[in-house]
């Protein structure tokens, strides 16, 4: 009977492994859900009612994904949700009720973000100046992607490195500056934030015909879309947009694709050719699924994304996402968002129905 | 081998352009070519069966059309004819309902367009249809006619097979000249009919065209809209909304939206005999084309208090449709259908968990049932033989639970005695229900049916009056006046 303690140790472990092959993987995977199993009551009926018990799972593919969604409705929680260290929650932008995520400690969520983090994105390097188009922690202690920044300041930010999003939104006169200051200084430099913020950026830059030549080594991370926060760009768009204002090659623009429930982040290698591919470390896999039956789906075959990351020891380790995906050598393509489509009869579908009652 | 859909009379074949679009399911696939006219084509498309009607149709009298249209409703319902097994042959393929499906529901909808039929759709919406053919004395005095517009405009969505002759025959029944959109999930069974009809009675097949565009891009639509005198439109309030904006103040807009069916069950029907046989019936209505029909029901409302209950009845369903399943399969579901399948089969899994609910079928098995023991209002599921069963302790709390959604509603499929099939079809009617059916038949309408509660001919006609007054004062110019 494993307690919080010798799970929280043998992932730090398994974190550190150099990689692990499919049996480890399935080996940690399999002792987690039985963890889960019994400490997570909710989940525990959910697996009871697909028929799945740590007992008749033989396979880390078997154990029963949650819905994302079920992080609204439900408390996915192994210890109790008030001990918690902290808990991320999602914006609740699509529908308005924010799914939550508890830490009773971050000690895996941090190590597994700095893993990934330091091999994908800071590759090699120790620390580079950066600017973070997001809001910082302080600000907001329950967005996931506000402790991912600032641990990334934080551990891998060189002297210098600065928020640039206040009260008033995008502070751009001071970004401008330290860009100024990065071009001249020769050293590289990394801008890091959500994909919108990034937008009025490339937009100012276009209006008053002005670009900045970053030095070589400089890299961008954008992440989470643009969630109506800013005009949509197609992925082209956005990264020949972002190249050409700060002459970062896009191969150096680094799309992380992340969510509240998840512990683990996923990289693509530069975003030269969309949609990308992305992969995540040896701790999280993913697969391609039919929606209807769970079933694994084909390399190149379109169907909705499922993350198993072992780092959300806490919650629930496999996720049944609203992403469209394909299996490709090396990883996955994103391929949108699989929104319900509207009727093809005259029958009245979730989405008009949502719709009409929003008035 | 390429299917040429549409019906064009006056332009000829090799001036369009031609757009080809792939289909498959059940193994096998059909490409069909869609006509794709310019502005000027449209316009003299528009032309040629404005004139046409003023010169052929409106000089016809109604016993002709009627003649016609029951002759090639007697062609496709013939399944010996080349036309009917092309139908049966490729519309599986194009809209992806099974076999049965497709030859139950051609037979079941065509014979709503037998003479006898047409002629009960005439008397439903005239006291006197000859009102079509010349000025008729009325009640009140004096004299009226009824004349359909020079040129209607079908505009048809939807992958129900054949569901476009509904307005198309009643076009033709008040001597419209029509031009129909073809739905692209069902581009053929309008052109097919439209042939008929020419082979039958070129006259009438000069005054029909079958044309497609892909909505909201074509340069054809603007001259479309511009022409039509009236245009009757169907698809989702956003798509007709976007419509309406598009046509002139002066243009009849009869739209039919999306729709949401539920049925009823009394206490009284759910006895121990009675209640397998209402189960079958029910999962026929959920079945026949997959709840893509705008009376297709998404939700059920149980009474408690028959020696049936609503989670025995919910069982009863489950295996209705299990059977069910295995004679006709669920068609293939698109990677938009599927993900709202799985999307609302994960929700009702998550309330499962909470208690108060429980969820019947498993993820592999083609239906979903889910049954709550709280009333709740009604909601759409995710379609495609997903259905939400809803206990409740007296049937006259249903008219409450569906009234907030008046604008959906149309059919309710109930099951009750006389007495409370009255009294409940008053309150939801009230509600904004427009129709009532039984149990098994909510797919399939009746001759003459008020569409949405509406006439399906008199809201295409304008009546022309003789007053009274005039016809006696007529009486002054004659030539016998002293």
């Amino acid at each position: 009977m494993a307690t919080q303690a010798e799970i929280v140790e043998a992932l730090l472990a398994f974190i550190a492994l150099p990689q692990a092959s499919e049996a480890e993987f399935e080996a940690m995977a399999l002792k987690l859900f039985a963890w889960q199993f019994r400490n997570n009551e909710p989940y525990k009926r959910f697996c009871l009612q697909r028929g799945r018990t740590p007992l008749s799972v033989r396979g880390w593919r078997d154990i029963p994904a949650v819905p994302i969604t079920a992080f609204k409705d439900l408390t996915l929680s192994c210890t109790p949700p008030e001990t918690a260290e902290r808990v991320f929650m999602t914006s609740g932008t699509t529908q308005g009720i924010r799914g939550r995520s508890h830490h009773p400690t971050l000690a895996v969520w941090d190590r597994s973000m700095l893993r990934a983090f330091r091999e994908r994105f800071m590759q090699g390097r120790e620390r580079i100046r950066m600017g973070i188009l997001f809001p910082d922690e302080a600000k907001l202690p329950n967005s996931s992607l506000a402790h991912y920044l600032s641990l990334a300041r934080r551990e891998c930010g060189a002297p210098g490195s600065a928020v640039f999003i206040g009260p008033a939104g995008l502070d751009l006169d001071r970004l401008l500056t330290a860009l100024a200051e990065a071009q001249a200084g020769g050293e590289p430099y990394a801008l890091l934030g959500a994909s919108y913020a990034f937008v009025p950026l490339i937009d100012a830059l276009a209006a008053s015909g002005r670009r900045f030549s970053l030095p070589e080594g400089s890299r961008i991370l954008d992440t989470g879309g643009f969630k109506g926060q800013s005009r949509e760009l197609e992925p082209d768009a956005f990264y020949d947009g972002l190249s050409a204002a700060l002459s970062v090659p896009r191969s150096a623009c680094i799309n992380m694709y992340g969510m509240t429930e998840l512990s683990s982040q996923l990289y693509d290698d530069g975003n030269a050719v969309c949609p990308s591919v992305k992969s995540g470390p040896h701790w999280i896999r993913s697969r391609v699924v039919d929606p209807l039956s769970g079933a694994d789906l084909p390399e190149g075959q379109r169907g909705v994304i499922v993350h198993h990351d072992l780092a959300h020891f806490n919650c629930v380790s496999a996720i049944l996402t609203e992403d469209a995906g394909e299996i490709v050598p090396g990883g996955f393509r994103l391929l949108g968002r699989v929104d319900g489509e509207a009727s093809k009869g005259c029958s009245v579908a979730v989405a008009e129905f949502l719709a009409a009652a929003r008035g | 081998m390429i299917e040429q859909a549409g019906h064009l009379p006056g332009l000829p074949r090799e001036a369009l352009r031609w757009r080809e679009v792939g289909y498959d399911a059940w193994g096998g696939s059909v490409a069909i070519a869609l006509p794709e006219l310019d502005a000027a084509q449209a316009a003299q498309l528009c032309a040629h069966v404005r004139d046409q009607a003023r010169a052929r149709l409106k000089r016809m009298p109604v016993a002709r059309i009627v003649a016609a249209i029951d002759a090639a409703a007697a062609r496709l319902l013939d399944r010996d004819h080349p036309l009917r097994r092309k139908a049966e042959e490729l519309l599986p393929v194009v809209t992806g309902y099974d076999r049965e499906t497709v030859r139950l529901g051609l037979t079941g909808y065509l014979k709503t367009f037998r003479r006898p039929q047409l002629l009960r759709f005439l008397a439903e919406d005239f006291a006197n249809p000859a009102l079509l053919d010349g000025f008729q004395p009325t009640p009140k005095g004096g004299y009226l006619s009824a004349r359909g517009p020079d040129l209607l405009l079908h505009v048809w969505a939807g992958n129900v097979p054949a569901l476009s002759l509904w307005s198309l025959i009643c076009g033709l029944l008040v001597k419209a000249g029509s031009v129909g959109k073809l739905a692209s999930a069902e581009p053929l069974t309008a052109g097919w009919f439209a042939s008929l009809i020419a082979e039958i009675d070129p006259e009438i097949g000069e005054c029909l065209a079958i044309v497609w565009w892909k909505g909201g891009e074509a340069a054809a639509e603007a001259a479309f809209l511009r022409e039509a005198d009236t245009v009757m439109a169907y698809g989702g309030n956003e798509t007709l909304t976007a419509l309406r904006e598009k046509l002139p103040v002066t243009t009849r807009f009869l739209p039919h939206g999306h729709r949401i069916g539920f049925g009823v069950i009394a206490r009284e029907a759910l006895d121990s005999r009675k209640a397998p046989a209402l189960a079958r019936l029910t999962a026929h209505d959920v079945v026949r084309y997959e709840q893509q029909g705008c009376y297709s029901p998404q939700m059920l409302f149980v009474e408690r208090g028959g020696r049936v209950g609503p989670a025995e009845f919910a069982l009863y369903l489950a295996q209705e449709l299990a059977a069910l399943g295995h004679r006709h399969p669920r068609r293939a579901l698109s990677p938009g259908e599927a993900a709202s399948v799985a999307a609302w089969r994960g929700a009702q899994e998550m309330r499962a968990l909470e208690g108060g609910a429980s969820l019947l079928g498993e993820p592999g098995d083609g239906w979903n049932i889910l049954h709550v023991e709280a009333p709740e209002t009604l909601a759409p599921t995710g379609l495609n033989r997903s259905l939400k069963l809803v206990s409740v302790d007296s049937l006259d709390d249903v008219p409450a639970l569906v009234a907030p959604h008046r604008h959906f509603l149309q059919t309710a499929g109930v099951a009750a005695a006389p007495e409370r099939l009255f009294r409940l079809a008053e309150a939801l009617g009230a509600a904004g229900v427009s129709r009532i059916a039984p149990l098994g038949r909510m797919s399939a309408p009746e001759a003459g049916w008020h569409h949405d509660g509406r006439f399906s001919l008199l809201d295409l006609v304008t009546l022309t009056e003789i007053e009274q007054a005039a016809e006696a004062a007529a009486e002054g110019f004659a030539p016998y006046v002293d």
